[in-house]
């Protein structure tokens, strides 16, 4: 059943922007509005996300604020924060907001800027992020986001045999993919020994398993069904799961099997009635190889422990039986965290229409988007369709 | 009564490292909470992790943030029925398996303890 429908996608490039955070998401609205074929005057509500600008830029109270740069000044506006997730949670309560009949059309997005254009160097930006981890019983530790999902994969590694090669296998993968994507931050020729030979910033993590600080904007115009026919090309929301795991990481029972993803996606493929083997292609939140790994598994492409073994054998690869992140991913797209959530979405949409160029997964009919925040504390799961 | 973060912190600076149980599902947390996230009950109790653990994750952190001095290992620490996470000392280096022991608590620059373990 169709829950509500994309008929805008926009995002800028992800890499470096010298521009305000305000330009920048406007560069990524703006977009979405000329896809669509809206102006402000369409849009009824914004749904907005934005991580950690009170923190990188003193910078809070940004929906309206966001609103007044792209015309919608006056429509109610709200910012999600939710990690890593942001704007997937902002997705998931604006395609709620149109299924239910209180907003016609919507629209959603995210920004951030996490370069040095913040003004704010690694060990600095190091620590903004690690306040999605507890504040008392983790951040105390020097625990960093890498060195989170280093003791998530270390675990998965000791459970399964899953080794650094097969990790490394992710990272020279999504960079392949990244060369196809325009818009991607990187995106070279990598080898597995490029990958291994790099520093290690978080055992088994070198520095090539890690995606980079990118600056960037996506924006999605969802309207509900009914509208979506007057519009060119709109692709089907039929899924939308949302689950959470308990924090700290040491109270999670299997710290490796990413919990909140297995909710997550047995909730979207329900509401969608499909299962796993009925996706084309998967976008998933591999901040770190290890994660894509695991986010693998936990949205059902691989059996668990099988995650590891297939991306080495080229499983996951664009031309393989299960593509897993045709876009580049976090790790070659890059990941400005408010904007990732969002990104994912438009890469669904873009490919749903056939219109991903060089990257395209031939096809593709029906997409699954995972998009993690925090220490796997949150989990968003969207699953998008091709309009029958 | 809960345990409360200020309790469980004043006992770590003892060198006593605290976890809760719940006296309605027995179920016990490294850390504590002020509802069991197993059986929404309240009365969560203050229970003595044992001293000797083993280590169930671990990482070296090469890359520290700020007001932290890497390189130094971060490991996810099983004390008896519950996990807490904690530093490595710093002389010792371990992997998944190996069996460790509560050597005292850290003090990151913004107050707040960490326990330390070290080589069994
Ligand atoms: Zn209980």
């Amino acid at each position: 059943m169709t829950r509500a429908s994309v008929v805008g996608a926009g995002m800028t490039t992800f890499g470096v922007h010298e521009s305000t955070l305000a330009e920048l998401f406007a560069t990524a609205a703006l977009d979405a509005y000329d896809d669509a074929g809206v102006g402000p005057d369409d849009v009824d509500a914004f749904y907005f996300g934005n991580a950690m600008g009170g923190q990188t830029e003193n910078d809070t109270h940004l929906a309206p604020k966001l609103a007044s740069e792209v015309g919608i000044a006056g429509v109610p506006a709200q910012r999600f924060e939710d990690a890593c997730a942001t704007s997937a949670t902002a997705f998931k309560n604006a395609v709620q907001a149109v299924e239910a009949g209180i907003h016609d059309t919507v629209l959603v997005g995210g920004v951030e800027r996490c370069t040095p254009e913040t003004g704010l160097g690694t060990g600095e930006m190091t620590r903004i992020f690690a306040s999605a981890s507890h504040r008392q019983y983790e951040q105390p530790t020097g625990l960093t986001f890498p060195g989170v999902f280093a003791l998530l994969t270390k675990r998965h590694m000791h459970e399964y045999g899953t080794t650094e090669e097969q990790l490394a296998h992710v990272a020279v993968k999504n960079h392949a993919n990244g060369q196809r994507n325009p818009r991607a931050h990187f995106g070279r020729e990598l080898t597995v020994e490029d990958v291994l030979e790099s520093p290690v910033v978080a055992d088994p993590f070198h520095l090539m398993d890690c995606c980079p600080f990118s600056d960037g904007a996506s924006a999605l115009v969802v309207t509900s069904d009914e509208r979506a026919d007057s519009y060119d090309d709109p692709v089907d929301v039929t899924g939308v799961g949302h689950a959470t795991d308990i924090v700290p990481l040491s109270a999670k029972p299997v710290p490796h099997a990413t919990q909140a993803a297995r909710d997550a996606a047995a909730g979207a493929y329900e509401q969608a009635d499909v299962t796993a083997d009925a996706m084309d292609f998967a976008e998933v939140h591999d901040c770190f190889t290890g994660a894509e790994v695991m986010a693998s598994e936990a949205i059902g492409f691989f059996e668990d422990g099988e995650g590891g073994p297939a991306a080495a054998e080229g499983r996951s690869a664009l031309d393989g039986d299960r593509p897993i992140n045709p876009s580049g991913g976090l790790k070659a797209k890059g990941h400005p965290i408010g904007a990732t959530g969002a990104a994912q979405i438009v890469e669904l949409t873009e490919q749903l229409r056939g219109d991903a160029g060089d990257r395209q997964v031939e096809g593709a009919e029906r997409a699954v988007a995972h998009n993690l925040g925090g220490d796997a504390g949150t989990t968003v799961v969207s699953v998008v369709e091709v309009r029958s | 009564m809960s345990l409360s973060y200020d309790e469980w912190a004043a006992s770590l600076r003892e060198g006593t490292l605290l976890g809760v149980t719940c006296a309605d599902c027995g179920t016990t947390y490294g850390t504590p909470f002020s509802v069991c996230n197993e059986c929404g009950g309240r009365d969560l109790d203050a229970t003595d992790l044992p001293e000797d653990g083993e280590v169930y994750s671990v990482t070296t952190v090469n890359v520290p943030p700020v007001g932290f001095e890497g390189p130094y290992q971060v490991a996810l620490v099983q004390v008896g029925p519950a996990r807490v996470t904690a530093r490595i000392a710093d002389d010792d280096e371990v992997d998944i398996g190996d069996g460790v022991v509560l050597d005292g608590a850290m003090e990151a620059d913004d107050g707040h303890p960490a326990p330390v373990f070290r080589r069994a």
